[in-house]
């Protein structure tokens, strides 16, 4: 089955267009200085009591758990139904739905959902549902007091485990393999579950914490007086809380991508991954984690030691802001993938089991149109996202470097971003192809 | 190119980044080059005159001919001959095109290079990648 980057998927992009790669590095860099210069000198993006509180039916309906065990178990529906056509539909990845919906409409469409309608996934995780039905069986949960301080570091393993599977694995499109995945990360997360009681999943479900992440740049927030409010999406990110793990979980999403991205350059097809086996793709996966952790934590150590603070708090401070720089990159090098190979699931929903005859809803025979979205057009979203990331990334560390000494310089500053400089510029030379 | 950048764009890109940019660049981009030059309104600076002929050939496993990136103008007429040693069928992705292949008999993909991006053409048995193809 194909060997293309992220999972599933036909085509990949084309390289960015030079002009296009160079405007957008200048664009951020001059931008940067602009931010630490001239933006604000007090911080000014709002605390943990600003935003618009909604309605209070809105708020008691979001958060009713009735409500939210109805939505759970209409996830819990589609997942069942999504494992077994993994199981026994087609077996061809071309024509089996499974794959296309893990690496595709969930963890691509993960994104946009959470940007735009907050945590998602802790609403509507079925995990959650299936764990209150054993914990009628097992109630204690010995291991629930460790949690707080392990914050979301344990959500770094499922997500490496699972973007190595859709990064590295060759048989990754097979559905055999699709399904066991889904099968195991069942298991093994109601096991933990079961250990360290519900809020696990707010802990260590990977695709529960992405979607928490993702859903700090989101407009919905928690009010300090527990209203849910409709705030600017950067106040949101800068109340989020400090947790430990964030800066991990940040560093491996960031890191992973920029895999996804220098898998497909020329230099790596030809070069260290040339034979596009699992050991390269493992090694060239770590690597660039590594890389991307070892820039972040030095820049942040570096800024934190010039305003005199205390260096080891300083990666975990400002993991938030970097959220926004990984979105960037998320969007560059998915958009494409979600608006014309994310056609794919709604074409073979029709018929799921790949059985003669079935049509349910007459799109059965439909073929992706991989014109939809014009080259043009994704070259612009892609460096417009990158830069967009950038900018974002850079004012919320501004804005949290006030928050954290009333005086600080912008030359304090100076080393963080620059890192966030190497990590868009070098964003840019991946999707460029360097 | 429809692709047009802010003119201040141009003012903003200082100096230190194209060079540092285009440092890592001049290595190993002579497809990007290409797109660039070769998207004007007269598509016929390259060398394409009636269709693009890409050769291939693979034996004993081993890729040989065209392979690599193998840059396409938009819209021209393509014709991939592909020689193989051992039965199988070829599978050009995105355009969703297949060639069954007999061992020692050239067989031909004749299609217009008419969806952008990058796709794979790749041996659908033995899962090699024979080369990928770069329309745009």
């Amino acid at each position: 089955m194909t060997v293309l980057a992220h999972g599933v998927g036909s085509r990949t992009d084309l390289p960015l267009p030079l002009g296009l790669a160079l405007y957008g590095a200048g664009a951020a860099i001059l931008l940067s200085f602009a931010i630490l210069l001239l933006f604000w000198r007090t911080p000014r993006l709002g605390g943990p009591g600003s935003g618009a509180a909604l309605p209070l039916p809105v708020q008691r309906a979001v958060d009713s758990g009735r409500v939210r065990r109805g939505l759970q178990a209409v996830a819990l529906a589609v997942a069942v139904l999504v494992t077994a056509v993994a199981v026994a539909g087609p077996d061809d990845p071309d024509r089996n739905l499974a794959p296309w919906v893990l690496y595709v409409t969930f963890w691509v469409g993960l994104v946009p959902a959470s940007l735009l309608l907050g945590p998602v996934w802790r609403v509507v995780n079925p995990l959650r549902l299936l764990h209150r039905g054993l914990r009628v069986v097992l109630a204690s949960a010995p291991g629930a007091g460790r949690l707080p301080a392990l914050g979301l570091w344990p959500a770094t393993v499922p997500l490496l485990v699972f973007l190595w599977l859709e990064l590295v694995l060759p048989g990754r499109a097979e559905p055999s393999t699709v399904a066991a995945f889904l099968l195991g990360y069942a298991v093994v997360h109601l096991g933990l579950s079961l250990w360290f009681g519900e809020e696990w999943f707010a802990s260590g479900d990977g695709f529960e914490v992405y979607s928490t992440v993702l859903a700090r740049l989101s407009p919905w927030g928690r009010r300090d007086d527990g209203r849910l409010v409709l705030r600017n999406p950067l106040a949101n990110a800068t109340v989020a809380p400090v947790q430990p793990g964030l800066a991990a979980v940040v560093v491996v999403l960031l890191g992973s991508t920029a895999f996804d991205g220098l898998s497909r350059t020329v230099f790596w097809q030809t070069g260290p991954g040339a034979a596009n086996d699992v050991v390269s793709g493992t090694l060239g996966l770590l690597t660039m984690v590594a890389l991307v952790a070892v820039l972040y934590v030095v820049g942040s150590r570096l800024s934190g030691r010039l305003a005199g603070q205390p260096v080891h708090v300083q990666p975990r401070r400002y993991a938030g802001t970097v959220v926004a720089i990984a979105i960037g990159y998320t969007v560059a090098h998915y958009f494409s993938l979600m608006m014309l190979d994310g056609q794919t699931p709604w074409i073979l929903a029709s018929n799921p089991f790949g059985l003669a005859g079935v049509d349910l809803f007459g799109t059965y025979g439909n073929v992706v149109d991989l014109t939809a979205v014009s080259a043009d057009v994704i070259a612009l979203v892609q460096v417009g996202a990158v830069v967009a990331g950038h900018v974002v990334g850079v004012t919320l560390a501004h804005e949290r470097a006030l928050l954290s000494a009333r005086r600080a310089r912008a030359s304090d500053q100076l080393p963080l971003v620059v890192v966030m400089v190497l990590f868009t510029v070098g964003g840019l030379g991946l999707l460029f192809g360097f | 190119m429809s692709i047009r950048p802010a003119r201040l764009g141009a003012a903003l890109c200082g100096l230190a980044v194209a060079a540092v940019l285009s440092g890592c660049a001049g290595t190993e981009a002579p497809a990007a080059a290409a797109l660039s030059a070769s998207e004007g309104p007269s598509a016929s600076s390259t060398s394409a005159p009636a269709g693009q002929r890409i050769e291939v050939q693979v034996s004993g496993g081993r890729v040989t001919g065209d392979s690599g990136r193998v840059p396409v103008s938009p819209g021209a007429p393509v014709t991939v001959v592909v020689t193989s040693d051992v039965a199988d069928t070829a599978h050009l992705h995105g355009y969703d095109l297949d060639a069954e292949l007999s061992p020692g008999q050239p067989a031909e993909l004749t299609f217009d290079a008419t969806i952008p991006g990058v796709f794979e053409l790749e041996l659908h048995e033995a899962s090699t990648v024979l080369l990928t193809l770069q329309v745009g």
